[in-house]
Formats: structure tokens, C-alpha cells, sequence
């Protein structure tokens, strides 16, 4: 569906400058970027619930400094650490996994040509 | 310092919601940490590693801007720079633009209705050709630019403008985005307070926010604010009503206006020769010189040449050519701008360059988010290149057209 309602524009124009020698660093700068700007949104976000909360009597802010975490908390917790790590560092645990699994790039070429054989 | 400032609302501005705003306070924040704690690394970079590799690779030290440039683009150090710098360019007009694009229908219907109730002009002529100094590239970075229309009688580039330049400016422009024209308005009134201009121009008004404080100040002038752009002066047309200000707009080239020889008693810019061409800029000398009354004064506050400043200072300031689609900036200072108002018709004697000290002070405490302490730390620092406004105070070329300066009547 055609919207009809006007947009505004979201591209400069000009061509934007390369300011690295790496090719791809320069849009994972942006991105990079990008996500700081959504974390820092959300972190404004939670301080202001926080604040919305307080303005009702509830404080929040308070009650998250005096929390006390049972054993069950501390696990899940620290459970969902490891796996924003594990998550994090994906490219990383792969290139580790492969070399564990003698995966190569010759012998993924040589699986591809293989497999257009058979 | 902790740089609180928030601008003001007024009837045409967009608003946000709340992650809106936190977008915008990101961009805004990240600017300032850019200028505050890594602009000042560049310069211990250069003395200890680049200009020690140029004179080993080339045998002799940087002379000028573009050798030192020439080392600098390979360091890592200034990539990090200039690239973060930019996207925070990037960053801010996205968070604007995202709002301003939800709000869009709503906010072109309320400039209309805000326009409509202004006994102020509005005057947008058939088939005005905007220039392509201002055209070819979307200066600053500014999706848009400042021409473009995403729709008939649209105000989305000024509303855009209007949010967008104050976060540029980390609020130092002032709550009203006002602080170059009130800074100029306040030099006049202090070295001239006899002054009493009739009619005051102000060229390349853009959403006419360095315009309304000449009439605050003046309110008996007739004040008229010029720019290329149509939907900027009919966003600054609103904006105007908005502040309860009736204060007359037309898209206009100041390079050739429509006004009678003789006309206005002030003509002012702000920070518009820079975004114009080697040719334009002469012209508009010239323009300004036509349409100014005997004993009237031209003030042009702009960049400061590069002859009043070292090279590494030069090439920090000229970043802004290369990374900011500002295609005039390092030009613009290479020029003799005496010997321009003096081809315009001015006396060299009557040309002067000066310091209007910023009026963010007079915001203190009073405009939320200006403590005294952070518009204290803004008014009195040092010149820094690559700050903004560095060293507190704004560039002004005065130009006195001869003959009796206007008095009231």
C-alpha cells in the first residue's frame, strides 16, 4: 500500500567521506554508534520509570539498591551474563570451534565443489 | 562541565517523545564529549607522532593546513575523530528528522494556522531558483538542505533546522536558538546606543531565529528576514507568530533583493557567508552597501579569516570542508574582506572585524537547564578550534555606510 501522506527527507546530500583504511570500519563505527544512542535511550528510559514510579509513591529506585538476591536470582543472573558474552563474542568462539573441527576454507570450497559432483 | 541546556518550547517547534528526546540529548551529549575530550588529544598527536613522521617521510615540517592534513588523515587517532564527529552529525539529524517525520502532517497544518494569524508578510514569489551554492550539496549535512519540499506549502527542513541547529549548537545558541542575533543586537546597544535603525534586513535568516531578537530589541523597526529556502522562511514566518513576534519574511537572494536603493538603516547575516560562493559573497557586499541608508552599518557575523590564525588551527577549522558538506568554509576564510567592502563601496576605514561576546550569560539560571556555572563555562572560554563558537564570542565585519548614522525620529 502507497502511503500518502508526506515524508521527510533522511539522506544528505553529498558524498559521504571514508575516514578508515579497514574497508567495513567505517559503517561499523556507525553502527557501533548507533547502538550506544539505543542504549543510552534506554538507560534514560529506565530512569525515567524510575522517576515516573516515584512521582506515585513508589520508589522504585530504592527498592532496586536494597534488593537482595537469593541463590536462584544470583544463577539466572549471572546465567544470562554468560550468554550476552557467548552471544557477544560469537565470531570469535566459531573461529575457535573450527579450528577444533580442522574446518577450513579450502575444505569448505572443496565440500561445495564436491557436493556440485555428486 | 555539565551541559544541562534545554531549549525552549514554542508553538511551531516539534516535539518528542520520550525516547525522541533521548535520541536528541544523545547526539547533543556526544557533540560536546567530542569537543570537550577528544578534539583537545589532536593536538599532542600532531606535535609527538604526525609531524615527527612528515618530517621524516618528506624531510621538512608542515608548512601549512593542507600538509598537516596530509598526516593527520592517516592517523588513527584523528579517523577516530573526525569519523565519530561525523556520525554524530549523522546521528543528530536522524534523531530530528525520525521525530519530525512522525509529526509531520500536523506540524505543516500548525504553521499554517500560525502564519495565517501573523499581519507580518509572508512573500514566497512563482518560480524563485534557489542558487547552487546552497542546492548541490546538503550543507551541514542536513537531509534536505534547506529548499526542499516534501510537499506543497511544507515547513519540514525549517522545523527540522530549528530542533536540529540548537542541538548543534549544544544549546549554547541559547532557549530561543537566538544567541547570535542577541549577542550582535547586545553589541550594538552597548557601542552604539543612539542607534536607532528604521528598518533592519537580515540576510540569510534561515528559520529567522537570529532575526526576532532585532525586533525584541528594536520594536519599532520594520524587520525583514531573507533566505533561498521557502520552506525555511515560512517555518520562520510561524515561528515568528509563535513568539508573539510580527517580524515580515521572503524567500529572497541576497545576492540580489527586491528592496528600493537606500532601504534599511541595519543589514545583518549570521553565519551566512560561509555557505555561499566566491562569487555570491561580493555580490552581496555589494547588495548590502545598495539597499543601506547614509550612516547605516552592514554586520556580517561569521568565521574569522584564516590569516588571523596558525595553521594547525586552520586545519582543525577546516575539517568542517571536508567532513561536513560545507564546500565554502576554508574558501570563505582565505578571502580579503575588507578589500570586499571596500569594492562594495564602503570606506576601508569604516571596516572593522570584532568580538560580540555570546549572551548565553543572560540565560543563567533563568532558562531551564542554564545553570550559572555551565553558561559561566561557555561565555568565558578560551579560543579552541573546533569548538563551537570557540572562545565565547561571535566574529562581526562592521561596515559603516557613510553619511549621518539613523536616529530616531
Amino acid at each position: 500500500m502507497t502511503e500518502q501522506r508526506p515524508h521527510v527527507f533522511r539522506h544528505a546530500r553529498g558524498k559521504r567521506p571514508e575516514f578508515y583504511d579497514t574497508p567495513g570500519l567505517d559503517q561499523a563505527m556507525s553502527m557501533i554508534m548507533v547502538l550506544a544512542s539505543e542504549l543510552s535511550v534506554l538507560r534514560d528510559r529506565l530512569d525515567s520509570a524510575e522517576r515516573a514510579a516515584k512521582a506515585h509513591g513508589l520508589d522504585l529506585a530504592a527498592g532496586i539498591e536494597a534488593l537482595v538476591f537469593d541463590q536462584a536470582a544470583l544463577e539466572e543472573r549471572e546465567e544470562r551474563r554468560q550468554e550476552l558474552m557467548r552471544r557477544l563474542f560469537y565470531v570469535q568462539l566459531k573461529d575457535a570451534e573450527e579450528a577444533a573441527q580442522a574446518q577450513t576454507g579450502e575444505a569448505f570450497a572443496r565440500t561445495i565443489a564436491e557436493i556440485a559432483e555428486q | 562541565m555539565l551541559n544541562t541546556f534545554q531549549q525552549a518550547p514554542h508553538a511551531a517547534l516539534p516535539g518528542a517523545t520520550a525516547d525522541e528526546a533521548s535520541r536528541q540529548e544523545f547526539a547533543k551529549s556526544l557533540k560536546g564529549f567530542i569537543q570537550s575530550s577528544l578534539l583537545p588529544g589532536l593536538s599532542p598527536i600532531y606535535q609527538a607522532r604526525v609531524a615527527r613522521e612528515f618530517e621524516k617521510e618528506t624531510g621538512r615540517a608542515p608548512a601549512d593546513r593542507r600538509d598537516i592534513r596530509a598526516g593527520m588523515v592517516k592517523n588513527l587517532y584523528f579517523q577516530h575523530y573526525a569519523a565519530t564527529n561525523r556520525i554524530a552529525q549523522e546521528l543528530l539529524w536522524e534523531s530530528v528528522s525520525s521525530s519530525v517525520d512522525r509529526q509531520l502532517p500536523e506540524l505543516n497544518a500548525t504553521a499554517a494556522e500560525l502564519s495565517a494569524a501573523s499581519k507580518a508578510q509572508l512573500v514566497i514569489p512563482e518560480g524563485f531558483e534557489p542558487p547552487r551554492y546552497v542546492t548541490a550539496l546538503d550543507i551541514h549535512c542536513m537531509p534536505g538542505g534547506y529548499c526542499s519540499e516534501a510537499c506543497p506549502g511544507d515547513i519540514s527542513v525549517g522545523a527540522v533546522y530549528d530542533r536540529g541547529v540548537y542541538l548543534y549548537s549544544m544549546g549554547y545558541t541559547g532557549p530561543n536558538n537566538d544567541d547570535m542575533g542577541r549577542s550582535v543586537v547586545n553589541y550594538l546597544k552597548r557601542h552604539m546606543p543612539d542607534f536607532k535603525p528604521r528598518r533592519i534586513l537580515d540576510m540569510g535568516c534561515t528559520v529567522g531565529h537570529s532575526t526576532l531578537p532585532y525586533k525584541e530589541l528594536f520594536p519599532e523597526a520594520e524587520v525583514w528576514g531573507i533566505d533561498v529556502g521557502a520552506p525555511s522562511v515560512r517555518y520562520a514566518h510561524a515561528r515568528a507568530a509563535a513568539m508573539g513576534l510580527e517580524v515580515n519574511f521572503a524567500q529572497m537572494n541576497a545576492e540580489k533583493t527586491t528592496f528600493p536603493d537606500e532601504h534599511f538603516d541595519l543589514v545583518v547575516s549570521h553565519i551566512l557567508l560561509h555557505e555561499t560562493s566566491g562569487k555570491a559573497m561580493p555580490r552581496i557586499f555589494a547588495e548590502a552597501h545598495r539597499v543601506l541608508a547614509p550612516g547605516g552599518l552592514m554586520i556580517h557575523a561569521d568565521l574569522p579569516p584564516f590569516d588571523l590564525m596558525d595553521p594547525f588551527t586552520q586545519f582543525i577549522l577546516d575539517n568542517e570542508t571536508w567532513y561536513n558538506n560545507e564546500p565554502f568554509w576554508g574558501a570563505m576564510r582565505d578571502m580579503d574582506q575588507y578589500a570586499l567592502a571596500e569594492r562594495a563601496g564602503f570606506d576601508r576605514a569604516q571596516v572593522k572585524f570584532d568580538t560580540a561576546p555570546m549572551a548565553v550569560m543572560e540565560f543563567a539560571a533563568q532558562a531551564e537547564g542554564y545553570s550559572q556555572e555551565a553558561s559561566e563555562h561557555v561565555a568565558e572560554r578560551d579560543f579552541t578550534a573546533g569548538e563551537f563558537a570557540p572562545g565565547g564570542g561571535w566574529e562581526v565585519l562592521i561596515a559603516h555606510k557613510a553619511g549621518e548614522k539613523a536616529l530616531a525620529a
